[in-house]
């Protein structure tokens, strides 16, 4: 795998790489999509109607309100807030 | 003989006949943890003031003469199950400290048994790995030989049981991460039927193959503690709504005439002598309690690794897209604006492993690749399924190793990915057709370390399962460690 292609899917995983980190993922990316390459020897295709035969659209859950999760709760885990989530400024 | 050594259903008969307390029973494990977590670094979170209290409540229920299954049995629980206010890490820094607003199913489900909480268990990082030593807080060590790993991911889970710091423990298993660990730790491990355990509040990895389940001394308290997790769950549009049944019902009853398969590709080139002869002396134990042994063949075999990996793999760079540093979890100080704050903030919180499986999830769902990948991984899934359902025409249940090889050195293969993931050549199956499968001890090699053997069932069939692997571990010398 080249560092253009680690460079585009780093991108897409909103991940950051040194140069140097991004080599040693080339490196290993390369391995791992060798044994990935395996599959290819097998011509068989996917069926995906046979995949969701079993699955009832008509079984869901009754749609009914239950009291929400206390804000102070949802909010606690978050860093900078003040009972709302604080994000860097995204209007220029 | 010390309390903590002794499996879920003698603790059972003692609590009920007052022979212990639960809050004895408690402090016996809480000592124990004290004593020698410092050494094996199975435990990220001991909560001994909630043990204690769960342990009092317990005593009260039985003396009330309502106790079920696991009321007063001390547990621990892997650190991807979301506890309500106990800190819960996934063993990343990204999640260092998350602390849940409400508790998985699983949680909510042990505390209407009054089962007591020891602590939460370190794992791989996410989930991803089979050594426990990509955990960013407690790389676990085996207690057999403090020198090699437990397995993983869930190998916190699988030292602390076979440690006996924990009656059982909770696990999940996306490829084989409870019974892997169980088989490194010379413990019983079981991955119930996709679908059979609420996911709800399991911190995600691969939402298709994600499994939560019991890792414990014996088959039997595998059962029980399924008995306690298994069940619908609105919160979970996954899970089904087959009755659950009592999972311990068949232990006990004859195995004779019943057939077991043995697919040749599972013993072939890449598995250890000793794991080969040790697992096939157990078939022929089976054989002496009249089973029968049939020889079959599973093909795709040979594909299945990389099917698994690239479905897993998918849905994880999908699932962990979640975390960005604003909602929950490690926020970066560097970040002018919204998306250099996400991309700092998942880059200094995933380790290393976390990040490749994301980078080969995108690479197996980006345009010009779906098809050759991850479409061709769907299918090889279909094709699993089949030559399953093939040997089930025939057959009970199904023998095999678990690993390839006996518990490894800490400092061997860690760093090798692709080694890594070969290793999980003999678990990856059940996860991919959805099956139940347990792994227990069927050997030991020349060290003296455990050697398992997995027996696969059909779709719910866990009390199957769990029947023949008692069978097994009945007239089976089980070892302990020495700490």
């Amino acid at each position: 795998m080249d560092l253009e292609m680690v460079s585009y899917l780093s991108k897409l995983g909103k991940l950051s790489f040194t140069e140097e980190e991004m080599k040693k993922k080339a490196s290993e990316m390369t391995s791992i999509i060798e044994i990935m390459d395996t599959i290819k020897e097998i011509d068989i295709k996917y069926d995906a109607l046979a995949d969701n035969h079993d699955v009832y659209l008509n079984d869901l859950r009754e749609d009914f309100s239950l009291p929400s999760m206390p804000t102070e709760k949802i909010i606690q885990n978050a860093t900078s807030s003040n009972n709302y989530f604080v994000v860097p400024k995204v209007v220029e | 003989m010390d309390v903590t050594s002794k499996n879920i259903s003698q603790l059972r008969s003692m609590l009920d006949n007052k022979e212990i307390s639960a809050t004895e029973l408690a402090d016996a494990f809480i000592s124990r943890i004290k004593k020698y977590d410092s050494k094996l670094q199975s435990f990220i979170t001991v909560t001994e003031e909630k043990a204690l209290k769960d342990a009092e409540n317990a005593q009260k229920v039985i003396n009330s003469g309502n106790a079920s299954g696991l009321c007063g049995i001390p547990l621990a629980v892997k650190d991807n199950i979301c506890t309500d206010g106990i800190r819960t890490t996934c063993s990343s820094k990204i999640l260092e400290n998350f602390i849940p607003p409400y508790n998985a199913t699983v949680i909510e489900k042990l505390n209407s048994e009054n089962a007591v909480m020891l602590g939460k268990v370190s794992m791989d990082e996410f989930a991803m790995g089979g050594s426990t030593q990509t955990s960013a807080f407690a790389k676990t060590k085996n207690p057999y030989d403090l020198s090699r790993v437990p397995g993983g991911s869930s190998g916190g889970s699988a030292a602390c049981v076979s440690a006996s710091l924990a009656a059982g423990a909770l696990g999940s298993d996306t490829g084989g991460s409870i019974r892997q660990p169980a088989a490194f730790c010379g413990v019983t491990g079981l991955k119930p039927t996709y679908g059979r355990v609420s996911r709800y509040g399991l911190v995600a990895f691969a939402s298709s193959l994600d499994q939560i389940g019991p890792i414990a001394k014996s088959a039997y308290d595998c059962g029980m503690i399924l008995n306690s997790i298994a069940g619908y769950d609105p919160h979970d549009g996954t899970v089904s709504k087959n009755p659950v049944m009592d999972y311990t019902s068949r232990i006990g009853q004859s195995i004779k005439g019943m057939k077991i398969a043995v697919p040749q590709e599972f013993y072939a080139e890449g598995i250890d002598d000793c794991i080969r002869k040790s697992v096939l002396s157990a078939a022929d134990t089976y054989k002496s309690m009249g089973a029968e042994i049939v020889q079959c063949s599973m093909p795709s075999l040979k594909y299945a690794v990389a099917a698994y990996y690239l479905i897993s793999s998918a849905e994880a760079s999908s699932n962990l897209s979640r975390y960005d540093g604003i909602k929950y979890g490690h926020r970066s100080k560097i970040g002018e604006n919204f998306n250099e704050l996400i991309s700092n903030s998942r880059s200094e919180g995933f380790g290393e492993e976390v990040k490749r499986r994301i980078l080969l999830g995108n690479y197996a769902l980006s345009s010009g690749y779906y098809d050759a990948y991850y479409g061709k991984a769907l299918a090889l899934r279909q094709r699993i399924k089949a030559e399953y359902a093939g040997i089930f025409e025939k057959c009970d249940v199904i023998l095999t190793p678990t690993t390839p090889s006996v518990a490894y050195g800490i400092n061997e293969n860690v760093s090798d990915p692709v080694k890594m993931y070969q290793a999980d050549i003999c678990t990856v199956t059940a996860n991919i057709a959805s099956l139940p499968a347990i792994s227990t001890t069927c050997g030991y090699d020349s060290d003296g370390m455990p050697i398992g053997m997995s027996i696969v069932g059909r779709q719910f069939d866990e009390a199957v399962i769990i029947q023949t692997a008692d069978a097994f571990e009945k007239q089976f010398n089980t070892a302990s460690p020495i700490l």
